[in-house]
């Protein structure tokens, strides 16, 4: 009776009070019911609205939750639950939920659901038009009814109000095993809602044969079109990256390579890269991983579709254990934040470059940890850039790391 | 903190306990071992003078079946290959994972996975220039000089890497 009494008291708190910081390793892994949070959930993407409020949705126990701070990550509303069914939604650092919320403030989240264990899965959209108090009932956007892949998907709203959602499709691999023909990899697909959210466009097929498991980075293109990186297959087995803009109307244009790295592999590299419009020339600063026969770590370059080459290509870091890079831009200063492993700790390091990419500073480390972290993630607010970092030692990370008026944070 | 709130945290550890024992009976229904920072080392030592083939694998890798589905026809071929499974997954994920393997034909073979959320370690572990890219497999002659290969094994390369005789359909 008395456990009882204890567990309704501490619920009741959980009602109530905002969950301050709790480190993943208080986590609680067999009772959720006192333990959902930011802190103890996985695979958190974050972003801001209009009046500078943060949200953030994450995973915990086959639920994908969302909360909300008004004081830049110290204090977060009690999580709601977007999925009323628990559903296995994919939760690792290239596959997580989506957050975006527009101007009218409606809070739109994507994830995948993961379906068997044979890379199987479909992708999952609600949105919430009560200022996220309630979510739809999720809905399937894949629309071709297979029991295949559909999954990393990736979501990015334009200033025109065009809602993207990008996923890796394995479709046409199905219909070729039917011909009894080979297909390597999988396919790019996408659709598009012009109603936010309410509804989405059928499936466009953007190319065939891309990489199986590697997120796709978009970045916006004018103001209704996206430019959208990711992991293809070049010839058999050569696994670089290709670059194209997509349409509201599912038209794909400017389809170019965007890396020569020359990564013969037949495997899975589980590293997807990251990309951003400068502002400075409106060209695209990419990075990614590779570990191909012509460059091997991870790589910075500058892409320009007038030209469709990858120019001012740089070596962010060469050293084994490095990957999973993240671009941002504040105050006409790019921003490359990334992670390495030296055998004992995980640091997270920091290089800037304050002329569109041509040059870059020497790595600052902003943190270290001897325990388990997502991959990094950088949140672009009004005043500066935030780093947005899920890790086992100190739970969530959600902090500034611009200074107030403009360029280098350790200048 | 939450834990210094209210005594919650008293409340989890009975819990946690009760589902610690559960935990316990459900793991033997299964073939799958909890690879930590020192697994690495257990399974060089057990075969210790003896050229053996490491696999790592994960449920998220398409390629990764069609390298365990030819290694599962070639062991019923050489059922004494010397093989060892490790599965990048986190052990908490361990259904999906029984169910692939039982799918690719390796169900009695088993595997180890990793238990340990500091992935880096354990990848660091067993070769610190490992990306995480997979399949990817490690094989270790008598003297346990290792070879490494990305992606998926093939005919050619086994026969290259053991020293005893192998029959390919």
């Amino acid at each position: 009776m008395k456990s009882f009494l204890t567990k309704l008291a501490a619920m009741a708190l959980l009602l109530i009070a905002p969950i301050s910081v709790l480190a993943a390793n208080d986590c609680d892994d067999t009772d959720f019911s006192v333990s959902i949070s930011i802190h103890c959930g996985n695979a958190p993407s974050a972003t801001f609205d209009d009046s500078k409020r943060l949200w953030i949705t994450f995973v915990q126990d086959q639920n994908v939750y969302v909360s909300h701070s008004d004081d830049l990550g110290k204090n977060y509303s009690t999580p709601v639950v977007v999925n009323p069914v628990q559903e296995d939604a994919e939760h690792n650092g290239e596959n997580r939920p989506k957050i975006i919320v527009d101007r009218d403030s409606n809070i739109f989240i994507s994830w995948t659901k993961k379906t068997s264990p044979r890379f199987t899965g479909e992708i999952r959209f609600s949105r919430s038009i009560d200022g996220g108090k309630t979510f739809e009932a999720p809905r399937t956007i894949n629309d071709d009814g297979l029991f295949t892949g559909h999954r990393f998907e990736s979501l990015y709203l334009t200033e025109s109000g065009h809602l993207y959602l990008t996923w890796i499709d394995k479709r046409d691999l199905e219909t070729s095993i039917e011909r009894d023909e080979d297909y390597a990899g999988a396919a790019i697909y996408y659709a598009v809602s012009t109603d936010q959210g309410a509804s989405f466009s059928s499936n466009y097929r953007v190319a065939n044969n891309s990489c199986e498991c590697c997120r796709i980075a978009i970045a916006p293109r004018g103001t209704e079109d996206i430019a959208i990186l990711w992991r293809q297959i070049f010839g058999v087995t050569t696994r670089d990256h290709a670059i194209a803009v997509l349409t509201p109307e599912g038209k794909t244009e400017e389809m170019g390579r965007a890396s020569y790295d020359e990564w013969q592999i037949d495997a899975c590299p589980h590293h997807g890269p990251t990309m951003i419009r400068s502002g400075l020339s409106g060209d695209y600063h990419m990075s990614w991983f590779t570990n191909g026969d012509l460059h091997q770590g991870i790589y910075y370059a500058r892409y320009s579709f007038d030209e469709s080459q990858p120019r001012y290509v740089f070596r962010v870091d060469g050293r084994a254990g490095a990957g999973h890079p993240y671009l941002a831009e504040y105050a006409e200063t790019l921003y490359l934040v990334w992670k390495g492993f030296d055998g004992q700790n995980t640091n997270l390091s920091l290089i800037k470059s304050v002329d569109d990419g041509a040059s870059w500073t020497d790595p600052v480390v902003l943190h270290t940890t001897a325990q388990g972290s997502d991959h990094p993630l950088i949140v672009s607010g009004d005043d500066g850039l935030y780093l947005s970092w899920h890790t086992q030692e100190m739970g969530y990370v959600f902090e500034k790391f611009t200074t107030n008026q403009e360029r280098p944070a350790d200048d | 903190m939450i834990d210094t709130l209210f005594p919650s945290r008293l409340f989890s550890h009975i819990l946690l306990s009760s589902a610690l024992l559960c935990a316990t009976s459900i793991a033997v229904a299964d073939n799958l071992k909890a690879f930590t920072a020192e697994s690495f080392e257990e399974i060089k030592a057990s075969f210790e003078g003896e050229e053996f083939l490491l696999g790592l694998w994960s449920v998220d890798c398409p390629p990764c079946m069609v390298e365990m589905e030819f290694m599962a026809e070639l062991l019923t071929l050489n059922p004494d290959i010397p093989y060892v499974l490790v599965s990048t997954d986190p052990i908490d994920q361990r259904e999906y994972s029984a169910e692939f393997l039982e799918d690719v034909g390796l169900g009695d073979k088993g595997s180890w996975m990793f238990a340990d959320s500091f992935v880096e370690r354990l990848r660091f572990s067993i070769d610190p220039n490992w990306y995480g890219e997979l399949p990817r497999s490690y094989f270790f002659d008598s003297n346990h000089a290792m070879k490494s290969h990305s992606g998926i094994v093939n005919q050619e390369l086994l026969k290259e890497w053991f020293n005893r005789p192998l029959v390919f359909r």
